[in-house]
């Protein structure tokens, strides 16, 4: 009886516990600029560039306060649930979470701005010659303003997969590409097929090389090592161009540029500047 | 007498916790507003939005189907590894003369189960198949996922046939029958028998395993969720309902051990 008592009181300690932390919530000084977020718990998604932004950002303490995702989901939900203070990622993709998303904002200074490319195996140069001839192509026709043009301005999700030519078929066989497709507008899994701005400019250089366009929708930080193994021929993943990054692989010419890296963080935990 | 009452003072413990649990998460539950009106509104409008809206359960179909599929094909690789390298290591041991053999499975039953299966299933896909393009990346994962459960099958076999009494084989070598025909027709069934149900235990844990084949680029049921999650943004609903999918096979599956444990058991007295 001693026993089942003992057991009983420690249990009942521990729930104690824990709710008397989920209470005392603490409440501290509000955001309201880029400065604050040096000392601040930080969530990236894993191998993006909002990681290395973040890292820059605490530097030393980066081993404490910043936290790594596999999927920004998860780090959104961080941030809801208060683990984190912000979250770094890119402008669009954080725009569509501001609009899904009940009491979040986006801080109003930009952390940095960014380009994007396509990514080759480091040599691959006969296809990197090949994509930047039809990416300067797709960009004197209109194409690619095209496919923007209708992300940005149409409803995401009344876009269909089906709808995307992927060129089943061709005669010069497969052009494999990897992607992460929880990056809306660029790259979304809807059903059992993709849309988004990467998919359809892929889709538009596959048509040109004449090749039959494979998506492989792997996790972020796999990429890099699926185009460097030749798992796949190139990847196109809102991919932006970085020094460290050149390194490990071939970048096509740019397709989008000026994309903001912002902080996403709780609209209740934000004063914006000026108020 | 003494256990009965032991069991049933435990039993009145556990429904002790069970009922503190319940109660805590209730008045989690209630202090985060689950109970009003607008929140059983709000999960109805999220819930349509996961599932209903554009047929988006069929994600969760098509990942389940992705699952099962490995997990079978991974089963059957990994009896087949595990019943090979079981007898391997159990004949050696019996003076069969194949030291090759048995340093081979026990290397092999060493690495693979001395190292995570996730780690297994990346090397696999990124660095032994790397060039293998055109190879469908399920076909890698069960591969990977079916040799890592053989060195695991593998073990049990080995435990099942050392409980066999060694009189059995002993008396069949004595009848004048070879060791591989003792093995084959006396101890073998025996074994298999008693581990048949830590067998299907193995299987199930492997069926939760392949929820990490996502990492290379498959669709399986713990990815078509977080698919869902990217689609719609919301984190909870797909995660706890990819979590009761898994939960309901399991059960099942459990199901099934006990019942195969009881018609054994009862095989066994008649």
């Amino acid at each position: 009886m001693m026993k089942c008592n003992k057991g009983f009181r420690v249990l009942c300690l521990v729930l104690a516990a824990f709710i008397s932390m989920a209470v005392c919530a603490s409440a501290g000084e509000k955001l309201r600029g880029l400065e604050q977020l040096k000392t601040s718990y930080l969530a990236v998604q894993r191998g993006t560039v909002g990681q290395f932004i973040a890292e820059d950002l605490l530097g030393d303490k980066k081993g404490e306060l910043l936290t790594t995702y596999e999927k920004y989901v998860d780090a959104i939900a961080s941030l809801r649930l208060g683990k984190v203070r912000a979250v770094v990622m890119d402008e669009l993709p954080a725009r569509r979470f501001l609009n899904e998303v009940k009491g979040l904002a986006i801080m109003s200074e930009a952390l940095s701005e960014e380009s994007y490319a396509i990514g080759f195996r480091k040599g691959n140069a006969e296809l990197l010659g090949q994509v930047n001839k039809i990416l300067a192509e797709l960009k004197a026709d209109g194409t690619l303003e095209a496919i923007f043009e209708k992300y940005l301005t149409g409803n995401l999700l009344e876009i269909k997969p089906e709808s995307i030519d992927m060129n089943k078929g061709a005669a010069k066989g497969r052009l494999v590409v990897g992607t992460e497709a929880g990056f809306a507008p660029y790259e979304l899994k809807v059903g059992s097929g993709y849309i988004g701005i990467d998919i359809e400019m892929c889709a538009a250089i596959a048509k040109k090389l004449d090749r039959e366009l494979v998506i492989e929708n792997m996790n972020f930080d796999a990429l890099p090592m699926a185009v460097s193994t030749g798992k796949v021929d190139m990847i196109c993943a809102g991919i932006t161009v970085t020094e460290d990054r050149k390194e490990n692989m071939d970048f096509s010419d740019e397709y989008v540029e000026g994309a903001r890296q912002v902080a996403v963080v709780r609209a209740d935990d934000y004063e914006a500047p000026g108020k | 007498m003494s256990a009965n009452v032991n069991s049933r003072r435990g039993a009145g413990r556990g429904d002790a916790v069970l009922a503190v649990c319940a109660a805590v998460l209730l008045f989690l539950l209630f202090r985060s507003g689950f109970f009003t009106a607008e929140a059983w509104d709000d999960f109805g409008r999220r819930f349509y939005q996961n599932f209903v809206k554009d047929n988006r359960y069929m994600m969760l179909v098509d990942g389940l189907k992705a699952t099962i599929f490995m997990t079978g094909f991974a089963t059957l690789i990994g009896l087949a590894v595990g019943l090979i390298l079981s007898v391997i290591r159990v004949a050696y041991k019996g003076g069969v003369p194949i030291r090759f053999l048995n340093a081979f499975a026990e290397c092999y039953i060493t690495v693979l189960r001395g190292t995570p299966a996730m780690v297994q299933l990346l090397i696999w896909n990124f660095t032994i198949f790397a060039s293998a393009r055109d190879l469908n990346t399920q076909y890698i994962a069960i591969l990977a996922f079916g040799l890592n459960s053989g060195a695991y099958v593998a073990e049990i076999f080995r435990g099942g046939i050392e409980s066999i009494d060694s009189g059995q084989m002993e008396a069949g070598r004595s009848l004048g029958l070879s060791y591989g025909t003792s093995m084959r027709f006396i101890v073998l069934p025996q074994a298999l028998r008693n581990v048949v149900p830590m067998l299907f235990n193995e299987f199930i844990a492997l069926l939760k395993e392949t929820s990490v084949a996502g990492y290379i680029g498959i669709d399986d049921l713990t990815r078509a969720g977080q698919n869902i999650q990217a689609l719609t943004l919301e984190h909870s609903q797909p995660l706890v309902m990819v979590a009761i999918i898994y939960l309901v096979i399991v059960m099942f599956l459990t199901g099934c051990v006990r019942r195969l444990e009881q018609w054994l058991g009862r095989s066994r007295r008649g």
